[in-house]
C-alpha cells in the first residue's frame, strides 16, 4: 500500500563522538588545574591551614583498604583473617580502620531515609490535590513560607524534639527535601498539556486513566528536576545536623577534625561528602535517563547542562 | 439525504467568556445550521479565524455551545454547561486534531493502542487490527519509535490511525494535513480515502484548502468570516474511487473550485 513513505525517521541519539571526548578532556584539565591550586595552597600555607592532597588521599586510601579488609574478614569469618596471608596483607595503619566508611554510611543512611520520607509525600501531594484547586490555593502561602524558611535553623529544634540520634537528622533532611520536591511536582502538574487531556477524554479515557497515562508521565521530568536539586541538600542537611550535635557521621568527623586542629581530617570528610553527592547525582542521572528515554536528546542534554 | 440526519447542528452560536476590562466578546459563530447523514464525507472550508476548530470542539463536546442545538443521534449536547459535557460522546465521535497530540512518552504502537487500552478493549483481535492499520499507512518498522523520532508526516499518520483503530462511527478532522508538504499531503489524502472506502464512516473534515475539500468530500460547506455561518453548500458528484493526483483535470473540478473560491472571502 502506501509503504513508500517519502519522509524518513530522523536519526537520533548520536553516539558520544568527538564533542563528548573533548568535553571529557576539558573536564580533566579543569580537575588538574584545581588540584594544582590545592597543592600550591597547601604547600605555601602549610597543611595546618589547608590539608595536603596527598595526606587526604593516603588517609582515604588506608581507610577504604582497611574497610574492605574488615568487610572481607567479616564475610570470610575470623579464621581467614588470622591466617598468615591475612596478617601479611593486613593494613598497617589501623588507627582509622574503616572509620570514614562507617561515618559515611551513617550520613548516607540519614540522607537516603530523609530523602525518601520527604520526597515521596512531596511528589504525591500535588497529585492528590489536583482535583482540589481550592485546597492547593489555601496551603500555597504556607508552602511558600516553608520553602523559603531557612531549614537549617530548625536543626536545634529538631535536636530538642528528636534527640541527638539519627532521627533529628532524618527529620531535617526530610523537611528540606519536601518543599523542593513539592514545588517541582506542582510545576509539573501545572505544565500539563490540556490538549493531550482532551485527546484522551475523547478517546474514552476515564479520570483515572488520564491521571495515569498523561498527568503523571508529564510531571515526571519536573519531579526529577526536584530530585536533582534536593539530592545535594539531603546530604548537606544531614552533615549540618551532625555538625551541630552528633557522635557519628561525616559532619561529626568534620567537627572532630576541626576541634583537634586536624585540618587534613576535615578535608578527608569533605572529600567523602563530595563523593557521596557525586554518586547520588549519578544515580539520579541513571534513573532519570531510563525513565525519560522518550525525550528528545536535545532536551535531555539541555537538562544535563543546567 | 436520509430523513433523520446522524448529526444536526441548528442555529449554533458561540462566544467565549469575556475577560475583565474588555468589551463583551463578539460571536465567533452565529446562526450556523447544517446536517450530516450517515456515511457522508462532509468537508468544511472557511477563512482562518472563522471558528472551524471551535465548531468541531463543540461537536466533539470538548467545548460548550453558547446557543442553538447540536444533536447527535437525536441526543442534544448541553448548552452553556461545560460540566456536563461528554467528550467524544462515549467514543462515538473520534477527533483527529490539528496537532498530532501524540503522547511523547509512548511509542508509536503504544500511542495507536492508547484508545483501546483506556477503553478496556485491548485484545488479540483489536491488536491485530491496529497492526494492519500501521502497515496500511506505512508505519511498519517504526512501532517502537517515540514521537520525537518520527517525521511530521509519520506523526500525522499515527494520530490518524489512533482514531481509526477504535472505529468510532463519526470522525472529525481538523486540518489534519495542513502543516505537511504537498507530496506527503497527497499521499495521506489517498490513504485516508482508501481507508474510508473500506469502512464508509461519517467524516467531517475541516480544511482551508479548496482543492482538498473538493477532492475528498461528498459535500462541501463554505463558512463565512466570523461570526461564522454557512455561506455556501456544494454537492460534489465526482465519482469514487477518486484519483487525487489527477482530480484537477476533472471537468467538474474547475467549476466547483471557482464557485467555492468566490464564496471564501
Amino acid at each position: 500500500m502506501a509503504a513508500q513513505s517519502s519522509d524518513a525517521a530522523v536519526e537520533l541519539r548520536p553516539t558520544p563522538g568527538r564533542g563528548a571526548l573533548r568535553s571529557r578532556m576539558d573536564r580533566l584539565l579543569v580537575l588538574v588545574v584545581l588540584l594544582a591550586i590545592w597543592v600550591a595552597l597547601s604547600a605555601t600555607l602549610g597543611s595546618y591551614w589547608v590539608g595536603s592532597p596527598w595526606g587526604v588521599v593516603t588517609r582515604l586510601g588506608i581507610d577504604l583498604w582497611s574497610g574492605i579488609w574488615h568487610a572481607l574478614a567479616f564475610l570470610a569469618g575470623t579464621g581467614w583473617t588470622e591466617s598468615a596471608l591475612g596478617l601479611m596483607t593486613r593494613p598497617t595503619n589501623l588507627a582509622s580502620g574503616g572509620e570514614i566508611l562507617i561515618h559515611a554510611s551513617y550520613t548516607l543512611y540519614e540522607a537516603v531515609a530523609g530523602f525518601l520520607i520527604g520526597a515521596i509525600p512531596a511528589a504525591a501531594l500535588p497529585f492528590l490535590l489536583r482535583r482540589l484547586p481550592i485546597v492547593t490555593a489555601i496551603i500555597d502561602p504556607f508552602m511558600v513560607g516553608g520553602y523559603g524558611a531557612p531549614k537549617l535553623a530548625l536543626a536545634p529544634l529538631f535536636i530538642l524534639w528528636f534527640g541527638i540520634g539519627i532521627e533529628s537528622k532524618i527529620a531535617l533532611v526530610a523537611i528540606t527535601v519536601f518543599f523542593i520536591v513539592y514545588f517541582s511536582a506542582l510545576a509539573g502538574i501545572r505544565a500539563l498539556d490540556a490538549k493531550l487531556v482532551q485527546m484522551a477524554q475523547v478517546a474514552g479515557a476515564s479520570e483515572r486513566a488520564v491521571a495515569r497515562h498523561i498527568v503523571f508521565p508529564g510531571a515526571v521530568p519536573y519531579i526529577f528536576t526536584g530530585f536533582r536539586i534536593a539530592m545535594p541538600y539531603s546530604i548537606g542537611g544531614a552533615v549540618i545536623a551532625e555538625l551541630i550535635s552528633a557522635n557519628r557521621g561525616l559532619g561529626y568527623l568534620i567537627q572532630l577534625g576541626a576541634m583537634n586542629f586536624d585540618t587534613t581530617g576535615v578535608f578527608v570528610a569533605l572529600v567523602a561528602v563530595t563523593c557521596i553527592v557525586f554518586v547520588g547525582n549519578w544515580s539520579v542521572d541513571i534513573v532519570e535517563r531510563w525513565l525519560l528515554r522518550w525525550r528528545p536528546p536535545a532536551d535531555a542534554r539541555a537538562e544535563l547542562k543546567s | 439525504m436520509t430523513a433523520e440526519p446522524l448529526l444536526e447542528v441548528r442555529d449554533l452560536g458561540k462566544r467565549f467568556a469575556a475577560r475583565a476590562g474588555r468589551d463583551a466578546p463578539a460571536w465567533v459563530i452565529q446562526g450556523l445550521s447544517f446536517a450530516v447523514s450517515d456515511g457522508e464525507f462532509l468537508t468544511i472550508i472557511g477563512p482562518s479565524g472563522s471558528g472551524k476548530t471551535t465548531l468541531l470542539n463543540m461537536i466533539a463536546q470538548i467545548d460548550t455551545a453558547s446557543s442553538g442545538t447540536v444533536r447527535f443521534q437525536s441526543e442534544a449536547a448541553p448548552i452553556n454547561d461545560a460540566k456536563s459535557l461528554n467528550p467524544g460522546l462515549s467514543c462515538k465521535i473520534g477527533y483527529v486534531t490539528q496537532e498530532d497530540n501524540l503522547l511523547p512518552w509512548r511509542t508509536t504502537l503504544q500511542n495507536v493502542l492508547f484508545p483501546l487500552r483506556v477503553q478496556g478493549r485491548l485484545n488479540d483481535k483489536t491488536r491485530a487490527h491496529a497492526e494492519t492499520l500501521i502497515k496500511a499507512v506505512g508505519l511498519a518498522g517504526f512501532e517502537s519509535h517515540y514521537p520525537h523520532e518520527l517525521s511530521g508526516g509519520m506523526r500525522k499518520r499515527a494520530s490518524l490511525i489512533r482514531t481509526l483503530v477504535y472505529d468510532p462511527p463519526v470522525i472529525l478532522m481538523d486540518e489534519p494535513f495542513g502543516a505537511l508538504d504537498a507530496q506527503t499531503r497527497v499521499q495521506l489524502q489517498e490513504d485516508l480515502l482508501r481507508l474510508w472506502e473500506l469502512g464508509r464512516k461519517t467524516i467531517i473534515f475541516v480544511t482551508h484548502d479548496i482543492a482538498e475539500a473538493i477532492a475528498l468530500g461528498d459535500r462541501t460547506l463554505v463558512l463565512s468570516r466570523a461570526p461564522a455561518q454557512v455561506a455556501g453548500e456544494h454537492v460534489i458528484t465526482i465519482a469514487r474511487p477518486r484519483d487525487i493526483r489527477g482530480i484537477m483535470g476533472h471537468p467538474e473540478f474547475g467549476m466547483l473550485y471557482q464557485s467555492i473560491r468566490a464564496q471564501v472571502q
